[in-house]
């Protein structure tokens, strides 16, 4: 088949598409001149009049062109019109590509052919333009070229910084041009690409179907069948995959798109191989600072790609859209991200914060998390005692010290080295502590994903995490097995042959345990990443959260200062993330007989005979698990009500503990006083209230729940919420912040150090700089009473924007459910930002009530309330057929799913049967 | 300030002429039978009548619009002669007058096409689109009072929508009427979210617009409450008010939607003075949500609803207990 070719065109008419930006470049590429057109943003920039003080080259994959880059082209002009560092963009069309030249071609694209334009000529291409391109902008600056001299006068620096970005085969040329020209180039970032390695594993399946032999010329360029199926890869409308077809609406059009198939180096006979090896070499002594935007969904370019290119460049950010495909820049904010980035790297004069002057959160520094384990070496007294094995498991200090020291260096003769990552799929119980604690001492990330997330939940979690290990018990490694989870595997007890093979495991636990000390383990400092956990995933896609060494050092200091957890003391562990803390604070831990995933399991005998065994005076549990215990009380005899009967503090965590569970604890525990920290992932501790506390809350007018007063060494601050339902950037604090409705803001030495590969999200919870401080944005919303007391009233995403104003909804939830008729509701918004209509969503389970409108007399009822005591309409009363709810506390409340719902039955929809 | 109301023998058309004379305006109403206001200067007539115009408008400041054919079914060429050629006729002689504000009084069904409205902006009036002829020649008419609109001639358009109160034939008494008679069905789930407009409100939105067209003109604007409600519970509680039991008639939608045009068909055939129980506009304004974003309106306005429809029901059932009372005397005494 002869391909006559065909002079670059500047594009017609599309969605999204500013016609200044085209252009059409012609440059000597090496093999004669070619024609390019060209994404370039310097008319729209001057046109403003603003001169470019950094330059964005971009380069776009197959088989899509340089319209990939439409957004950031639009939102690096908009923010320099509003001040910010002027990017210039320039985005070529590859040759055979988009808009740009069409060559002649007499015959179809081979992997071995002549007719295909090889990866190294493609960087070629790139250069000649971008070479080109760049030395236009650089009259403006006279001082660049003094710099630089005339050979690269624009120079990469702080005065005009360059920067690549790439996704797909555009992102490994764009790295490969850019760790070729480190003397002009300050960053590259790429969207989801890969540097192929044939020795490692095949080439993914969707791709070995194209490229196999007589195949590809059919699926790529006599048809449009790789055009189509690529493009599916996001969720476009129909205008814009049109856009992205426009230049390839012929076969003879299509040439290029074959050719880029063809040149994949399947394997080393493949002409690009060696090319290939030398750009990923290169690469990976590239040494600027990088960014990585994945989306994990991307059928072709797979986790592997991106952990290859993170082995290459150690240094790169990391950005997961979690549930974002192959074209991920088209369904998530790639565009804010990369610009929010740059702006961290390059800040221009005005957004230099000045360096703080004084760090608070390091100023004292707690003692090591195994310190004490390390210095309780010889101690014989207990040190955990564990339930959930049959019979109950007691080890001293010397037996923890010595399995752990020991399970540490079998871990590191296996070669886990520090940072590495190691999922931990096991059940809170003497093994759990064990794994833990000898990854602390070595160094080792321990990932940790609840059970609470649900298999797919979970599945997500550990492959966003990565881990180079998974330690677990039978059913965690069923997971990972069906489910396809990275790592190497490691079980607890020994398996038998068959199991072996069936769960790919190496040794186990038990095994490990057997390692003689010898040699040196590595130290982690307070720096280095101790753990991964998890959010709980009610708003999105579980978020993993980092803490370091430090943070959990910070996190024992707060149990010891506030609730007076200490060497010797006895505690009762039903509480995962605290459970696991005993060991760092030198407190004998009791792991209680109950499921973790089913904490109503855990009943009154068990927490009783827990309390005997470990001499406890301390209870940690969650208020589902005290409210068995509460209801199990009768079955207690006389010793176990004497146990019961010494306990000194019951701490519940996890959920607000209303006044009759309370009340109902205290009759357990009648010498305990009983407190209820509020924290979260992020932030484990940040308030405290205890019994009296909700007594009194309870007798005010205040709408929400009480949390009540920030514990010792946290500092809060208030965000406040405008009409459209935003939070502020000015922080508010002190008396200030009372009597409003706002995000509350959070600072402490003991808080994450940031989420894990997320890398926007953590930038943006953390970018407050109030007085010197590291600060974290909670996303929950409530106010602050006169008296300094914590309430809240749900999360940012879901306050509704009245026109009279913003409204949090757990405060009007918890004021309709005190209504006899209710048993639980969600407040949500229908109608557009500002003008929602306020809608109160009632459970229909366990009522009488049937879906659809609530009854007349009920939605007067608690309109007038609603009215009386905050001065709102609620517009409508609906009763839903079920409420969804979170996998893991069953108790967060999915209001933007109730909302979708409401949504429609207010329309006039009908009432569909499902939320 | 002079001011002529056109069409003040209706209940909002009478209150707003009652409130104007109550502050002191000299008013002067046209309408064919006497407005009942006392303090008002009636002239009778018809919008359609240039001669009766030019008598209401002569010496005027200031025209508030009432004045419409607003049956929901009926003869084309009556809708357009009011709705149209009426504001026409007027618009001309208050320009020749040397009036200089203009407020019109239209409907949100100007700019309906039959989706749902949630929460949105008056939107432009529409002939093409809008369902039904007193819509399309409301939205015609609309068209030319804001085409009029001048810095010598200050046009407003205020859309009051579903306005109900005591003293309101056009539905609420016809709501409460027919669930009396155990007539009034609830369409679909009823959940619709609707908004609407509580009469004394609607009152003085409208004396508000007199102050308010100096301001700001050449615009429409949506008047409600400000307070959507599903549409069964509403008007379940105005059928309660006024002394009925709770409806319990469920008519699905659809079969409605094609009832209302089969009724209005057979209505048109027929001779009746009273309006046809359901029309498809009718059941699609029932079943679909409806509701207006109100920030634009009470800014301009510089106003906000008095009456919230809590107390407006409050206010609806004294008032039925009172003409109850009353009937129930004349009834005795027969």
């Amino acid at each position: 088949m002869n391909h006559p070719g065909r002079p670059a065109l500047l594009p017609p008419t599309l969605p999204e598409w500013d016609p200044v930006w085209s252009r059409i470049v012609d440059v000597d590429t090496g093999d004669g001149e070619h024609a390019f057109h060209v994404l370039d943003t310097l008319e729209a920039l001057r046109a403003e009049g603003i001169e470019p003080t950094g330059t964005i080259l971009a380069l776009h994959g197959n088989p899509t062109w340089s319209y990939l880059w439409r957004r950031l082209a639009a939102a690096t002009v908009d923010s320099a019109l509003s001040g910010g560092r002027a990017w210039r963009l320039i985005a070529p069309d590859q040759l055979d590509m988009g808009f740009s030249e069409r060559l002649t071609h007499d015959g179809l694209p081979t992997p071995h052919g002549p007719e295909v334009r090889r990866i190294s000529q493609r960087i070629a291409d790139f250069d000649a333009v971008v070479t080109t391109l760049l030395a236009e902008a650089a009259g403006s600056s006279a001082a660049d070229v003094a710099v630089a001299g005339p050979q690269h006068p624009v120079q990469a620096g702080p005065q005009h910084p360059v920067v690549t970005i790439g996704h797909d085969w555009g992102g490994v040329l764009s790295l490969g041009w850019a760790a070729r020209n480190t003397d002009r180039v300050a960053a590259a970032i790429s969207l989801n690409t890969a540097v192929h390695q044939p020795e490692d594993a095949p080439i993914p399946a969707p791709l070995r179907a194209t490229l196999a032999g007589p195949m590809l010329p059919t699926a790529t360029v006599v048809t449009d069948g790789f055009l189509r199926v690529t493009l599916r890869l996001g969720e476009l409308s129909p205008e814009v995959r049109a856009a992205f077809r426009a230049p390839y609406e012929s076969a003879s059009l299509r040439h290029g798109i074959g050719g880029f198939v063809a040149d994949i180096p399947v394997d080393e006979r493949h002409p690009s191989h060696a090319e290939l090896q030398r750009i990923g070499a290169d690469i990976a002594a590239f040494d600027r600072p990088a960014l990585l935007v994945w989306g994990p969904k991307d059928p072709v370019f797979l986790e592997r790609y991106l952990r290859d290119l993170r082995g290459r460049l150690p240094q790169a950010d990391v950005h997961r859209f979690e549930l974002g495909s192959h074209l991920v820049s088209e369904d998530y904010d790639v565009p804010g991200l990369v610009l929010d980035w740059l702006a961290a790297q390059f800040p221009t004069a005005s957004e230099t914060t000045p360096a703080p002057e004084a760090t608070p959160d390091t100023a004292s520094t707690p003692r090591p998390v195994t310190a004490i384990l390390d210095a309780r070496a010889d101690d014989e007294t207990i040190a955990s005692v564990d339930f959930s094995q049959e019979p109950a498991q007691q080890i001293s200090w010397r037996q923890l010290w010595h399995v752990t020291t020991s399970i540490a260096h079998g871990l590191r003769d296996l070669d886990v080295r520090p940072g590495d990552r190691v999922s931990l799929l096991v059940p809170p119980g003497n093994n759990l502590t064990a794994a833990l604690y000898a990854c602390l001492k070595i160094g080792a990330v321990a990932v940790v994903a609840d059970a609470g997330l649900g298999p797919r939940g979970m599945t997500r979690a550990v492959t966003s995490a990565d881990p180079q290990w998974i330690i677990g018990e039978l059913p965690g490694l069923g997971l990972a097995r069906a489910f396809g989870w990275p790592g190497r595997r490691i079980s607890v007890s020994p398996l038998g042959p068959l199991q072996r093979r069936l769960f790919r495991t190496e040794t186990s636990l038990t095994e490990l345990a057997r390692t003689p000390h010898t040699g040196a383990l590595p130290t982690p400092t307070g720096a280095d990443d101790a753990a991964i956990l998890f959010t709980s995933g009610s708003t999105g896609p579980a978020k993993g959260v980092r803490y370091t060494h430090a943070d959990i050092a910070a996190l024992a200091a707060v149990l010891t200062r506030v609730f007076d957890v200490r060497e010797g003391t006895g505690l009762v562990a039903g509480f995962p993330p605290f459970a696991l803390l005993g060991p760092a604070i030198g407190a004998t831990s009791v792991t209680p007989d109950m499921s973790v995933t089913k904490p109503k399991t855990l009943t009154a005998a068990a927490i009783a005979e827990a309390i005997i065994a470990g001499d406890a005076t301390m209870v940690f549990a969650s208020p589902a698990a005290y409210r068995n215990v509460a209801a199990t009380a009768g079955d207690l005899n006389a010793e176990q009500r004497a146990a019961c009967a010494q306990v000194e503090l019951v701490l519940s965590a996890g959920a607000p503990v209303p006044l009759d569970l309370m009340d109902a604890i205290a009759e357990v525990f009648p010498a305990a006083a009983i407190h209820s920290p509020y924290g979260m992932t992020e932030g484990l501790l940040l308030t405290d209230i205890d019994r009296e506390g909700v007594a009194a809350a309870a007798a005010g007018g205040d709408l929400g729940v009480c949390v009540g007063t920030p514990i010792d060494g946290v500092e809060l601050a208030l965000a406040p919420i405008d009409d459209a339902g935003n939070s502020a950037d000015e922080l508010l604090t002190g008396t200030a912040a009372r009597g409003r409705l706002g995000e509350f803001v959070v600072s402490a030495a003991h808080l994450k150090s940031g989420y894990d590969n997320l890398w926007r999200t953590s930038a943006q919870a953390a970018r407050d700089g109030l007085g010197g401080r590291t600060w974290h944005r909670t996303n929950d919303i409530g106010h602050i009473d006169d008296v300094g007391r914590v309430w809240l009233e749900g999360r940012l995403q879901h306050v509704v924007t009245t026109p009279r104003g913003p409204v949090g909804p757990g405060g009007l939830e918890a004021l309709i459910d005190t209504d006899p008729e209710v048993s639980r509701s969600a407040v949500v918004g229908v109608g557009p930002e500002g003008t929602q209509a306020l809608v109160a969503v009632l459970d229909a389970e366990g009522t009488p009530l049937s879906p659809g409108l609530a009854p007349l007399d009920l939605s007067a009822r608690l309109r007038a309330r609603v009215a009386e005591v905050d001065g709102q309409d609620l517009a409508a009363v609906l009763v839903a057929p079920t409420f969804p709810t979170d996998i893991r506390h069953n108790s967060k409340i999915d209001r933007s799913r109730l909302a979708a719902w409401a949504d429609r039955v207010l329309t006039g929809d009908g009432v569909p049967r499902r939320v | 300030m002079k001011i002529t109301v056109t069409g003040a023998s209706g209940l909002l058309g009478s209150s707003v002429a009652r409130t104007l004379v109550a502050s002191g305006h000299a008013v002067t109403t046209l309408q064919r039978r006497p407005s009942g206001v006392d303090g008002a200067r009636d002239v009778l007539g018809t919008v359609t009548d240039p001669n009766a115009v030019a008598e209401a408008v002569a010496g005027a400041d200031a025209v508030i619009h009432l004045a419409a054919k607003v049956s929901l079914t009926g003869d084309p060429s009556e809708f357009a002669g009011v709705n149209i050629g009426g504001t026409r006729t007027l618009i001309s002689a208050a320009q020749a007058a040397g009036v200089t504000r203009f407020v019109h009084i239209s409907s949100p069904s100007v700019a309906h096409t039959g989706e749902s409205i949630v929460g949105d902006g008056a939107g432009p009036a529409s002939p093409d689109h809008a369902r039904g002829e007193y819509a399309r020649t409301k939205a015609a008419g609309e068209r030319l009072a804001l085409a009029a609109d001048a810095e010598d001639f200050r046009v407003l358009v205020l859309r009051p929508h579903l306005m109900w109160g005591p003293g309101d034939a056009q539905l609420t008494e016809r709501v409460i009427d027919r669930a009396r008679a155990g007539r009034m069905p609830v369409l679909g789930s009823g959940a619709a979210l609707v908004d609407t407009l509580f009469v004394d409100n609607a009152v003085e939105a409208i004396v508000a617009a007199l102050t308010a067209v100096d301001v700001t003109h050449g615009e429409a604007l949506v008047v409600t409450n400000g307070q959507p409600r599903p549409i069964g519970e509403l008007m379940s509680q105005i059928a309660i008010a006024g002394g009925a039991t709770e409806p319990r008639l469920r008519i699905p939608v659809a079969p409605a939607l094609v009832a209302g045009s089969l009724v209005e068909r057979v209505w048109d055939l027929s001779d009746h003075d009273d309006e046809p129980p359901l029309t498809r506009f009718l059941a699609e304004q029932l079943s679909t949500a409806h509701w207006f974003d109100q920030r634009r309106t009470q800014e301009v306005l510089d106003w906000t609803p008095r009456v919230s429809i809590e107390e407006g029901l409050d206010l609806l059932a004294a008032h039925c207990a009172q003409v109850g009372a009353v009937e129930h005397e004349d009834a005795a005494r027969a």
